[in-house]
């Protein structure tokens, strides 16, 4: 049933999310004196605000010898702070009547509080401890470091396809920091001093490096003033953030391999390297993917699991990445069909779409989905703060939630077929086969054969 | 958003909840420092002010709580008897649709799934469109739709909604029921069941069914690959004949659209609906047992056991008592500091989450409390969630949580509030189960009236630690003999079918482990023609989802052995073993076994290994009696020098092996690999299997013998380590 509810999660999520508004979402920016960016939208139609901090720091900021530390502190900063006991972060947060989380990704990590409106102090103040002095102990580090193995374990070693993105970013990537997976080693985590957590977050962890995104029932002014009270007197860190430099060369030949993992059904992975999110190019890459992926009609549905029954999923997505990044296409094999055969009618797709400019009236199918997606993506204040933050933090333009619709409107029917010959290479890729566990696990079973 | 899609795509999540950032099954001990720490904040930080002049030492109080208002729906009935309930939100120009049927629950019977399977086949073809016609026309202009068996959902771009509302009538009203797009879904049903069957909470949730309510009762039957097998055309469509009426119909319409628009949507493409009578179903009534009972389902590869505490209650959607039944159960365990997660995550470290739930039912509502433990410490754990039963029962509730469950159940609601079709669901509800007009509006005002006694109250009344079922899905050797304490244990098997198992001590007089293989022997051909055969070599092939592999196995007496997996000219895997040492190659890279495989390679590399288990240490034991596919088989655990632990399973009435299984410890995790022998055929007058049925996890293959020979002089050049 593991494969199916993946499927059905494929199926019920748009591909496409990150388009921002049309009818204009108005907000307020500033900065405050210690570089601290803020970002307010106010939504009075539901008496609820999302309180959200975004810190430019991810997996690629860190020390290769040390991965992991982006993702351990998302874990690390729920243990309280000087003034918060441990256990407390989440107590407040609920007896309050309001919902948290926090995740972290190869660029930044990022925090929220979704709070009744009277609660929007709780939510500053909350964040401001985070960033000010949060608790970063042995306790805390001990108690975090079985947590987020246990973790792994759930989500990666335990999931069927669960290592996909691990196993194929480190053959996409030679030399970049994207090699590494968010979650990292559990090796280095082991092997770090206290010290270390307590540098990583005295370098990241600064007002300069953070944007704080209100949005929801709040009144201007009176939130800039509470902003003011909890964040001013945070000092400034007044170093140079450390940033990766290193420049991934371009791949020349093409890389394939086989994992063997706990799965039913066999699947291929083909990661394609693409550009940056926000260059032209990646917008035309996106409406490639979705030419392939999006909805029931979409080539790769219709043909290759529709029509076809070759597989019971299949798709292709490209990662938002800051720096140069992979379009991944995933598929898995139906019953009975060999990973050669499904890589196959995969690749005929990508021929198809390489060698016909695709019609008026798909292309045209492809825009109305872009501005459906895009009207419908800012429904709840949570998103708002979190698309506001992320165009502010990667573009410097928190606006483009108004405006990066028509990004996706320049692309051209051309583009998308120059796109597809340009990047869809077999020397631009990484092929993955997927095989279940039982075909290394052989021998092992010949063995119980004869013993009789 | 699109992040957090994509890794859930690739099934890779790499965001974490807040709620699991003190989870981990570190040792007890570490466990329970951890707790104390929580526990105990022998306080380094009442705090000063730290920086500048504000004073950080306590949280901010509140303001004035906000005012919760809740959005108004307008509603109107079509002639044909649909109910339309209208909520205007302008705020983004689209809208959307959602149809439900008020339909009784359907007790299926041996065609089992043919409701739900009818709900997906509306989507796949009607009399004008073909399925691909209707995926075109949905996605040109951006919109969803789906079909299930109890309504159609589809939403768009208000300047679609002419279009889309075309489609949903067209799905809606006139859908073809073509025979290849149910053959499809059979098939993908059919594969999920499949996987199903090995997946502990899918068991559990099959024989919670039937214990509650039996399996003569539409929440009690099995939807099994056979009841999906018989289901076929005429079913889906005398289902959608009988039931997919208007006038049982709620069209809740939300968004940018007002009610004249709606209204004359609604008629245009609903107006031609026919109404018609459908037919109402009542059941008997289900109770709670008379006593606690214990059930157990053996699942013997599990390293957790499943625990589900449950039972029928009699709570009617609607029913005052749901009100304050939910605070109850959010105290006992519906979140992170309830009363279930704090024992036996936070204290005890038993399981990553425990919690309960409390349902409401028009028929008859359900409570149930689960966890996920670890065997050893399944009784233990049984053993707290009782504690915790009884002492929401007992215990009158600390006022302070019962204001921060209140505090929280207030801001869920208010947080669904930004969804405006929460408004619409809340006014069907009303009109749907007679509730109080002001049932939602006066919600929160209710809800902070909750008193302690209220909580008591609930708890004597729906709590039941003493007329529970306590369903363990898990290893059976490991974890029966500790829930006996808790009532009669019956065991049932992944159907809910109760059977008695045969144990060790059942089978003493009857028979000794030295016959079982005595009997075995004989069964393959006797002792003196086995120990005449000096070597082996044996082929099977297997086809892996498409690969074609090619299994070769060649053995010398007494203990040389030699293996290889292969596709066509790819040699995936290798084992090679010369009687005192051997070497492991895996994809070109070889290492030599260590001691431990060593050791086990001089029992597993012998022909019959049976025939020499006593001179090579080989510990034996009759565990029990239990079933291979229909046949009794008696179980025999077989211990090696090594540690190594594997158990045997020899047909009762023929001798021969029927299956063999192991418990695989990898960095995955552990894994119960078995393998089923099928097909005993004779060559040269001994009996040799050709057919395997090889089980790893959920996975499953077939593996059939090609050749088999014997006595041909193998060399011993074959078993040189190179």
């Amino acid at each position: 049933m593991k494969v199916l509810s993946l499927m059905l999660v494929a199926c019920f999520l748009p591909l496409v999310t990150l388009f921002g508004q049309s009818p204009d979402i108005d907000f307020v920016e500033y900065e405050l004196d210690n570089g601290l960016h803020v970002i307010l939208h106010q939504d009075n139609s539901t008496p609820i605000v999302a309180v959200s901090i975004m810190y430019h720091v991810g997996s690629k900021n860190e020390d290769p010898q040390r991965t992991g530390f982006a993702h351990f502190f998302e874990h690390l900063l729920f243990e309280g702070s000087e003034n918060i006991d441990r256990g407390q972060f989440d107590k407040l947060v609920t007896s309050a009547g309001g919902a948290m989380n926090a995740n972290t990704w190869y660029d930044r990590t990022y925090y929220y509080e979704v709070l009744p409106s009277n609660q929007l102090a709780l939510g500053l103040y909350l964040e401001s401890e985070r960033l000010l002095h949060a608790k970063i102990d042995s306790i805390g580090i001990e108690t975090q470091r079985e947590v987020v193995k246990e973790e792994r374990r759930l989500r990666v070693d335990n999931t069927p396809y669960g290592s996909v993105l691990e196993e194929t970013m480190k053959r996409s990537y030679q030399v970049h920091p994207y090699r590494w997976p968010v979650i990292g080693s559990m090796d280095h985590l082991n092997a770090a001093k206290d010290q270390e957590f307590m540098e990583f977050y005295k370098t990241f962890y600064v007002p300069e490096n953070a944007v704080l995104s209100l949005a929801g029932d709040l009144d201007i002014e009176e939130a800039k003033a509470l902003v003011e009270k909890y964040f001013a007197e945070i000092p400034r860190g007044g170093h140079e953030i450390p940033k990766p430099t290193v420049v991934e060369p371009p791949q020349t030949a093409e890389i394939r391999d086989v994992v063997y993992d706990n799965i039913q059904l066999p699947a291929v992975i083909q990661s394609y390297h693409v550009p940056a999110q926000g260059t032209e190019d990646f917008y035309a890459v996106s409406m490639l993917a979705q030419l392939l992926s999006q909805g029931e009609s979409s080539r790769l549905s219709k043909s290759v699991k529709d029509e076809q029954q070759k597989a019971l999923f299949v798709g292709a997505f490209p990662l938002d990445l800051e720096d140069p990044g992979v379009t991944i296409a995933f598929g898995i094999a139906n019953t009975g069909v060999s990973p050669e055969e499904l890589e196959a009618a995969m690749d005929a797709e990508y021929e198809k779409v390489k060698s016909e400019l695709i019609s008026e009236e798909e292309f045209q199918k492809l825009r109305n989905q872009i501005e459906n997606d895009f009207i419908s993506a800012n429904s709840r204040v949570a998103g708002i703060a979190e698309s506001l933050a992320n165009y502010h933090m990667y573009y410097g333009d928190a606006n483009l939630i108004n405006t990066e619709i028509e990004r996706y409107l320049d692309v051209t029917r051309e583009d998308i077929q120059r796109v597809a010959n340009k990047y869809f290479t077999r020397e631009n890729r990484v092929v993955l086969y997927y095989l279940p566990k039982s075909a290394q696990q052989q021998p092992e079973t010949t063995d119980i054969e004869n013993e009789r | 958003m699109k992040i957090l899609t994509i890794q859930l795509l690739i099934g890779l999540v790499l965001f974490s909840c807040a709620t699991t950032k003190t989870t981990s099954r570190v040792d007890d001990a570490d466990q329970k420092d951890v707790a104390e720490e929580v526990l105990t904040p022998a306080d380094q930080s009442t705090g000063q002010p730290t920086t500048g002049s504000l004073d950080r030492s306590h949280p901010p109080e509140p303001g004035p709580a906000p005012v919760i208002q809740l959005g108004t729906a307008e509603a109107f009935t079509m002639d044909n008897g649909l109910k339309v309930f209208v909520v205007e939100n302008h705020k983004l120009p689209r809208v959307a649709f959602s149809l439900v049927l008020d339909l009784d629950a359907i007790y299926e019977g041996d065609n089992a799934g043919y409701i739900s399977t009818a709900g997906q086949l509306l989507s796949r073809g009607t009399t004008t469109r073909s399925k691909s016609q209707i995926d075109q026309e949905v996605d040109f202009i951006g919109a969803s739709l789906s079909t299930s068996a109890s309504g159609v959902y589809g939403s768009s771009l208000t300047k679609h909604m002419d279009r889309l509302l075309e489609l949903m009538a067209d799905v809606t009203l006139n859908p073809s029921f073509p025979q290849e797009e149910l053959d499809k879904i059979k098939t993908e049903t059919i594969s999920g069941l499949q996987a199903n069957k090995d997946d502990p909470g899918a068991i559990a949730s099959n024989v919670r069914g039937v214990l509650r309510y039996g399996k003569d009762h539409p929440y009690g039957e099995l939807i099994t690959e056979e009841t999906v097998s018989r289901i076929d055309i005429e079913a889906c469509k005398a289902f959608y004949e009988t039931y997919f009426k208007p006038n049982i119909g709620y069209l809740a319409i939300v968004g940018d659209i007002d009610k004249d628009q709606a209204y004359q949507l609604v008629d245009k493409y609903f107006g031609q609906w026919e109404k018609g009578d459908v037919p109402e179903h009542e059941y008997d009534k289900t109770t709670a047992p008379e006593s606690t009972r214990v059930a157990l389902v053996d699942r013997p590869q599990s390293v957790q056991s499943t625990i589900n505490i449950t039972y029928p209650v009699e709570l009617k959607t609607g029913d005052p008592d749901v009100l304050k039944g939910r605070v109850m159960n959010t105290i006992l365990g519906g979140g992170f500091s309830s009363y279930l997660m704090q024992n036996l995550r936070e204290t005890h470290g038993y399981t990553y989450g425990a919690g309960s739930s409390l349902s409401s039912d028009r028929l008859i509502g359900s409570f149930n409390a689960s966890a996920d433990v670890r065997n050893e410490v399944t009784d233990s754990a049984v053993v707290e969630f009782m504690n915790e039963l009884r002492r929401i029962r007992e215990e009158p509730v600390d006022e302070e949580l019962l204001q921060s469950i209140k505090n929280y159940i207030t801001g869920s609601f208010a947080r669904s509030l930004e969804s405006p079709s929460t408004i619409a669901n809340f006014a069907i509800n009303v009109d749907r189960y007679d509730l109080p007009e002001d049932y939602y509006s006066n919600y929160l005002k209710r809800i902070q009236e909750v008193t302690v006694s209220d909580v008591m109250e609930m708890a004597q009344k729906y709590i039941k630690p003493d007329n529970a079922y306590i369903l363990v899905v898990g290893k059976a050797s490991e974890v029966a003999e500790g829930l006996k304490q808790f009532g009669p244990v019956q065991y049932y098997d992944i159907y809910g079918e109760p059977y008695t198992p045969t144990t060790a001590a059942d089978l003493s007089g009857e028979i000794e482990v030295g016959q079982v293989i005595e009997k075995y022997l004989e069964a393959l051909g006797g002792a003196e023609s086995l120990r005449n055969i000096q070597d082996i070599k044996q082929v099977m092939t297997t086809n892996m989802q498409g690969l074609d592999l090619q299994i070769t196995s060649i053995r010398k007496a007494p203990n040389m052995s030699f293996e290889t997996v292969a596709a066509g000219d790819m040699e995936f895997q290798k084992q090679v073993f010369n009687g005192t040492e051997g070497v492991e190659v895996v994809q070109g890279q070889s290492k030599p076994l260590d001691d431990k495989r060593i050791q086990e390679s001089l029992v597993e590399s012998r022909i019959i290994p049976e025939l020499a288990y006593g001179e090579l240490g080989v510990e034996l034991t009759l565990t029990g009696l239990e079933k291979v596919g229909d046949e009794e088989s008696y179980v025999v655990e077989i211990a090696q020098p090594s540690g190594k632990k594997s158990y045997a399973y020899y047909s009762k009435e023929s001798g021969l092996k029927l299956k063999e299984s192991t418990t695989l410890e990898t960095p995955q995790g552990s894994f119960t690999q078995s393998v089923e022998y099928e097909d005993y055929r004779e060559v040269d007058g001994v009996k040799f299997p050709y057919k395997a049925i090889i089980s790893m996890g959920p996975q499953k293959m077939e593996a059939e013998v090609v050749s088999i020979e014997l006595n041909t002089g193998v060399t011993d050049d074959v078993f040189k380590l190179d």
